[in-house]
């Protein structure tokens, strides 16, 4: 949408006539009460201004009893309710209209007293302080501006492990997915059949290991595992930590496991595209493998592409459970905080609400992608409807020819339907 | 048109097909001539479809051979992708790659096996494409085209390879009645500039004034077969009798 049109449409939103005026108005006129009833805070610009404010909660009842009155008069009044009103008639209603906009207007005045001043209040105060304050909100507050930098170091952390997590697994998901796609094909020889044998029943049984065992266990293997065998090599525990650090054990433990997730996403899609595409392809003599490559693959990871997006929202989770084996990531910095703080409460459901907006954010620029990767949906035209376009190149008697009996055809046709 | 002291460019012998414990193909011998038109007909489920897609081994057949430039077909471990190359296949529900454009759906095969140049290749293409009367579809996504469109364009693109038997399974059964005449055009296009072709049909006016025989199977054997004249005015078998009758009342 333009801004043209946006602009056009507020300005339709705000001049035309709303049926539900009153419905929704007296919504927001109650929210604004609601509002005026909070105790103000100390940064409240209404506290100098008590007539004001008092004036404005009076208009809101008022408004709440004038829509109450029209609600009433609507009910009793179903049949005619547009010839009997006196809420519809033209010289009323532009008043009601703008009227409703000052609803609008006083509750938002309200809020921004109450809520954004309130919340700005506790936050001076918070900040300001040298303990931890007892409410909940100037504690979270008070709390993050301690530990800003644990935090962010676990975001940033948890954001690499899975955006870097899925891009490796989607690389090696496309590897093992060939492997695990291949048939055996008439002309292969012995060698040829037994590779690809190996590499499919190989896929296999990643699959089924990777997919049936808990990741946090994976991660411990993986960690102790390279750590083991770093150590055989005789380097000092502090070198081991230089190379195979707990970022890195993580970061491969994400990639394996859900590379086999991802195999399997990327299986389903190749198998939904139809079989004809792949018989085509092997009519014109491509191979099995030329013909997956050119034709059946690329279809087979369109139509995958949600699910695999879907990936990396996973692992923005499923990476919290990479905090046993002491990732950094945002569940580690988290439980870090707590044990300075001991408000699980508070610091969890921040926890909480930062995996919430990544993972919005990564759903939401990943719909993106999707969108501007596939191709602009074709228009639907049904088989009998489409014209018959003849091409203009010369030398082209025998289509001109079919299309005079296509026209004919047709006319024989429309014969018979009207002899009807 | 068929020259009888040919050698058969394609022939099948012995051939037995089964899915299951179910036999859909018993025991099939049939050939055809270079340039030779050959029209299966028969009911749904005689086998029509299944000995036309085991001719190019889409179906793997139980036993038998289908002998072509002198190789078996049916044989294990031949090179089966070489010999496809020149045997054209046009299937009832159009396959188009529907993840390529009309040219590049002609091009694919020719670039990649033939080792042409692209532009060599989208130069034989184009020519193709024209002849099918869809020049100006050339850059068009083939989701866009209708039903009898993507068949020509199918057809053009079989016909890239620049193969010497074209095979054709139901070509016009998923059409609309109204467009099965520019699909049948150029079918008739291509029977006369010689083409071997081997179609299977429902179009009993196709078989009766394109094909040179026609060949009615029943049950999984071939019940009769014969020039379109024979099978048409005066069929042997009652068999064949009655399925033409059923059909000519339609």
């Amino acid at each position: 949408m333009s801004v043209k049109e946006r602009l056009s449409g507020l300005r339709h939103f705000v001049t035309d006539d709303h049926r539900y005026v009153f419905l929704t108005t007296s919504l927001v006129a109650a929210i604004g009460i609601w509002f005026s009833m909070r105790p103000r805070s100390s940064m409240s610009f209404l506290a100098g201004m008590y007539a004001v404010e008092v004036a404005m909660y009076w208009f809101l009842v008022a408004w709440l009893a004038l829509s109450a009155v029209a609600l009433i008069f609507k009910l009793t009044h179903w049949k005619n309710y547009a010839e009997t009103s006196p809420f519809t008639k033209p010289q009323v209603k532009p008043i009601i209209r703008w009227l409703s906009y000052l609803v609008v207007i006083v509750t938002l005045v309200l809020f921004v007293d109450r809520a954004i001043m309130g919340f700005s209040a506790t936050m001076q105060t918070a900040l300001a302080q040298d303990r931890n304050p007892n409410d909940f909100l100037g504690s979270i507050i008070y709390m993050l501006d301690k530990s800003a930098d644990i935090i962010g170091q676990g975001v940033i952390t948890t954001v690499e492990l899975s955006v870097f997590g899925t891009l490796i697994a989607f690389f090696l998901a496309i590897l093992l997915v060939f492997l695990r796609i291949q048939t055996i094909d008439r002309s292969d020889n012995d060698f040829v059949r037994f590779l690809k044998r190996f590499g499919s029943e190989f896929a296999k049984l990643y699959s089924t290991v990777v997919r049936g065992t808990p990741m946090m266990v994976q991660a411990m293997l993986i960690y102790f595992a390279g750590f083991g065998i770093l150590r055989n090599t005789g380097m000092s525990v502090t070198e081991i930590g230089g190379v195979w650090s707990t970022f890195i054990a993580g970061l491969v433990t994400i990639s394996l496991n859900s590379t086999a997730y991802m195999m399997e996403v990327l299986r389903g899609g190749i198998e939904a595209v139809d079989p004809g595409q792949n018989e085509a392809a092997r009519s014109l003599g491509l191979s099995q493998w030329q013909a997956m490559i050119k034709v059946v693959f690329p279809q087979g990871v369109k139509n995958a592409i949600p699910a695999l997006s879907n990936e990396l929202v996973v692992n923005i989770k499923d990476s919290s459970v990479l905090s046993v084996i002491g990732v950094f990531d945002l569940m580690f910095a988290t439980k870090t905080v707590v044990g300075i703080y001991f408000k699980q409460v508070e610091l969890y459901v921040v926890a909480a609400l930062v995996y919430l907006c990544l993972t919005m954010a990564a759903s939401w620029l990943l719909g993106k992608f999707a969108k501007h990767l596939s191709v602009e949906p074709a228009p639907l035209t049904s088989v009998s409807d489409m014209n018959v376009t003849v091409g203009t190149v010369a030398g082209t008697g025998s289509s001109e020819h079919s299309l005079d009996q296509t026209k004919a055809r047709n006319q024989q046709g429309a014969d018979q339907e009207s002899q009807r | 048109m068929a020259d009888s002291t040919n050698q058969p460019l394609i022939q099948v012998e012995g051939l037995s097909k089964s899915f299951g414990s179910h036999l859909v193909l018993k025991d099939i011998n049939f050939s055809v001539s270079r340039g030779e038109v050959v029209t299966i007909i028969g009911a749904s489920g005689s086998g029509k479809s299944t000995l036309l897609r085991c001719m190019n081994l889409l179906e793997t057949p139980n036993a038998g051979h289908i002998w072509f430039h002198g190789e078996d077909l049916a044989a294990e471990r031949v090179n089966i992708n070489r010999l496809r190359e020149d045997i054209g296949m046009v299937f009832q529900s159009f396959n188009l790659f529907n993840n390529l454009n009309v040219l590049d759906n002609c091009t694919l095969a020719p670039v990649t096996l033939k080792k042409m140049s692209k532009a060599e290749a989208e130069e034989v293409a184009r020519a193709n494409i024209a002849s099918v009367g869809l020049s100006e579809f050339v850059n068009a996504p083939v989701t866009s085209l209708s039903g009898g469109q993507k068949q020509r364009v199918a057809i053009a693109r079989a016909l890239c390879m620049k193969p010497e038997l074209m095979l054709f399974d139901e070509p016009t059964s998923a059409l609309d009645p109204e467009i099965v005449g520019e699909v049948l055009n150029v079918m008739r296009d291509l029977a006369e500039s010689g083409m071997t072709m081997v179609v299977v049909t429902h179009e009993m006016a196709f078989a009766k004034n394109v094909s040179d025989r026609v060949v009615f199977m029943d049950q999984g054997v071939i019940a009769e077969e014969g020039t379109p004249e024979q099978i048409f005015r005066n069929p042997r078998q009652p068999r064949t009798r009655e399925f033409l009758t059923r059909y000519l009342e339609d």
